[in-house]
């Protein structure tokens, strides 16, 4: 009989259900009952606890007040997500024993690809319980599970359920097994959806689709089809959990930032080879100029982008450190880096090929300037075909395209770069007409219209203007644009 | 391995060393007798660039388009955008397609009068969202220049500041400085900074 064909990607997905206590307390404290609170909330909700306050009634989601009415005596501690944070990345980087693709997932899961490493650890389940024994041996509660599609994987383990689905289209007929916490959607949605009688993933999928988008939104229900593995899931973010880290002596203490230079070239050869070899970026070079008697100078090089070449690196290093001042001679150098981008997932093309577009950076941009700025004060602008000069734009949403030129003057005399948004009296004009006149006669249709000789004109300071006479002549100059 | 890594590892455009030297390259001005007086045959890349200008209009812009179009072409396929801050006037869209300046890619920001302006300017250098940015400001510390500065190498933008002439004796760290004086009708170009390259002058510089 041939096997059920095992699906192409696999995906572990690792769930860490009291990340919140394992991030500050050593797993063996266990004496007292000791719960977890939510920061930033009035109700102070219960987001772990150890053993022996579950055993006492505690559950996670429960108010403070609740809690404390239960087991008076609950030693409570607020929850730090800059710890759970870390914890999650010492595990991503333990994760790398069996696939370089591991993914965190915030705030308690992680993500590792291992379809190419079944056989090297002797299969899926072989796999699988290597990757639970050696989390619980970290003292971590765990619940792993593996599935076809990235998002089934987290389900399943957040589900509670470590079990090993490797043939693809498995995913739908275990859907009944998986309550719709196990989601993760808005609270308002399942309430809702609690409300129409729905407590699984299976009775979710008995809705008609198009009823369940117009409620609900077409997101989730892309996201449903995604876990499903009926629908390709975009690809997701990775981050490889590994990290630069590397000294060097100087020859001589160097007493200027120019003496570094020949070690800082040489580190960021390393670092460059080390990048290329994983195919990554950085997001974050830390550098430690070290002294003889006292604390490392530190210098943070933050990107926005994950850069891997050396003479992008060592420009913007020269930069930064252009700008510190050596407190000490230096005698050596140390170079961390940040968390490590793997750069074809990040927009492929983007760094190797120099300047392309990243859609992704266009639309930041533009939120971050709309965030601060105010949403009118930044647009783009787009032609349209017209005579009338003034209403041959428009204000348009940037990154759009522009109409072809069909119905434009076939050749006309050129137009000023710039452009006054309405045209304005020049008084006391005193400059040369350059060339003209243009005469524009047009808009009598609309009551807009315009009647005008536009000229080029240059001031005496060498500005070259685009200015107009009404026709008749007679109610002076107006200024409507300059070239630039 | 089906593994994304391996896609990865296959792709044959990853790392090829001579497409990311942008911080040794340079954009041709388009005017020859510029050129030759610029380190590297043209307008730095990739960096600041400091335009002293005594009043908007004198061919300021015109002097840039060429360059502009050179960089808004360099990837057809996936064009970066021309960022404009606190220009005088309103960038005319029919004038930017007559100049080859496809005015889908312009973007206009007009910040409030003061820090939002370096700012704005900043972000948009560093996105990598922009091919060049464009900015008009009399204020700005030296302080501010090296932040514009290391914004542009790190989104590999090339940014153009435009100042009036009284800063002409304050200190930057713009790669190139340059003082634009009309003339008729051409441009008297003094290069008063440039990185790698010495003080010259260009007078009666033709530009259309």
């Amino acid at each position: 009989m041939v096997p059920a064909a095992t699906a192409r990607q696999l995906w572990l997905g690792a769930h860490f259900p009291r990340l919140p206590l394992e991030a500050l307390l050593p797993a063996s404290t266990g004496a007292a009952a000791t719960g977890i609170t939510e920061v930033n909330d009035p109700r102070r909700t219960i987001v772990a606890c150890n053993d022996r306050a579950a055993r006492q009634g505690i559950i996670v989601g429960m108010g403070l007040n609740a809690a404390l009415a239960l087991v008076p005596g609950l030693a409570l501690q607020e929850r730090r997500p800059a710890a759970e944070a870390a914890l999650l990345d010492r595990l991503a980087r333990w994760a790398l024993q069996f696939t370089p693709v591991v993914s965190v997932e915030s705030p308690d899961a992680l993500l590792a690809e291992v379809r190419g490493s079944l056989e090297l650890f002797g299969g899926a389940i072989a796999l699988c319980r290597r990757a639970q024994a050696g989390l619980q041996s970290r003292g971590l509660q765990a619940v792993v599970a593996l599935a076809p599609t990235p998002r089934g994987a987290l389900w399943l383990a957040r589900a509670g359920l470590r079990i090993a689905v490797t043939r693809a289209g498995a995913m739908p007929g275990l859907a009944a097994r998986l309550p719709l916490s196990c989601l993760r959607w808005p609270a308002d949605v399942t309430e809702a959806l609690a409300g129409l009688g729905i407590r699984t993933v299976a009775e979710l999928l008995r809705l008609p689709r198009d009823g369940f988008a117009r409620r609900f939104g077409a997101a989730l229900l892309e996201e449903l089809d995604e876990g499903l593995g009926r629908r390709r899931e975009p690809r997701r973010r990775h981050l490889v959990a590994e990290r630069f880290d590397e000294q060097l002596e100087l020859p001589a203490a160097a007493g200027s930032t120019a003496g570094l230079e020949p070690a800082a070239a040489q580190l960021l050869r390393r670092l460059g080879a080390f990048l290329r070899a994983r195919a990554s970026g950085l997001s974050e070079l830390r550098v430690d100029l070290l002294h003889r008697d006292r604390a490392p100078t530190r210098v943070r090089l933050g990107l926005t982008r994950p850069a891997g070449d050396e003479t992008h690196l060592r420009a913007l290093l020269r930069e930064r450190l252009g700008q510190s001042r050596l407190p000490a001679p230096v005698t050596g150098l140390r170079f961390r880096s940040g968390v490590l981008l793997p750069l074809q997932l990040r927009e492929a093309g983007l760094f190797e090929q120099g300047r392309a577009a990243d859609p992704r950076a266009t639309a930041r941009l533009l939120e971050r300037l709309r965030a601060r700025l105010g949403p009118d004060l930044v647009f783009g602008v787009c032609p349209v075909p017209e005579h009338r000069p003034e209403r041959a734009w428009r204000i348009a949403e940037p990154g759009g395209i522009t109409p072809l030129p069909g119905h434009w003057p076939a050749s006309r005399p050129a137009r000023p770069l710039w452009m006054l948004v309405a045209p304005q009296p020049l008084e006391g004009w005193d400059g040369v007409l350059v060339t003209g006149p243009e005469r524009i006669e047009t808009g009598w249709w609309d009551g807009h219209d315009v009647r005008r000789d536009y000229y080029v004109a240059l001031t005496r300071s060498g500005v070259r203007l685009w200015i107009f006479r009404e026709r008749p002549p007679g109610q002076g100059w107006f200024l409507h644009g300059v070239f630039g | 391995m089906n593994g994304p890594l391996e896609e990865l590892l296959r792709h044959p455009a990853l790392w090829r060393g001579d497409s990311m030297a942008d911080a040794s390259t340079t954009i041709p001005t388009g005017f020859r007798r510029l050129d030759e007086r610029l380190p590297g045959g043209g307008w730095p890349a990739s960096t600041l660039i400091e335009l002293l200008v005594p009043a908007p209009g004198v061919g300021e812009l015109r002097l840039l388009v060429p360059a502009l179009r050179a960089l808004s072409a360099e990837r057809p396929d996936a064009p970066r955008w021309l960022a404009w801050l606190a220009p005088p006037y309103l960038p005319y869209a029919p004038a930017l397609a007559d100049a080859g300046l496809d005015p889908a890619h312009s973007l206009v920001i007009r910040p409030r009068p003061g820090l939002d302006l370096l700012w704005a300017m900043e972000q948009a250098l560093r996105s990598g969202a922009c091919a060049a940015v464009l900015g008009w400001t009399s204020a700005a510390s030296d302080q501010a220049l090296r932040r514009l500065k290391l914004a542009a190498a790190e989104g590999q933008s090339l940014g153009f500041l435009f100042r009036p002439p009284c800063h002409h004796h304050e200190s930057s760290p713009a790669a190139l400085r340059l003082l634009l004086t009309a003339r008729n009708n051409g441009l008297d170009i003094e290069i008063l900074k440039s990185r790698g390259g010495s003080p010259a002058r260009i007078d009666g510089l033709p530009i259309h």
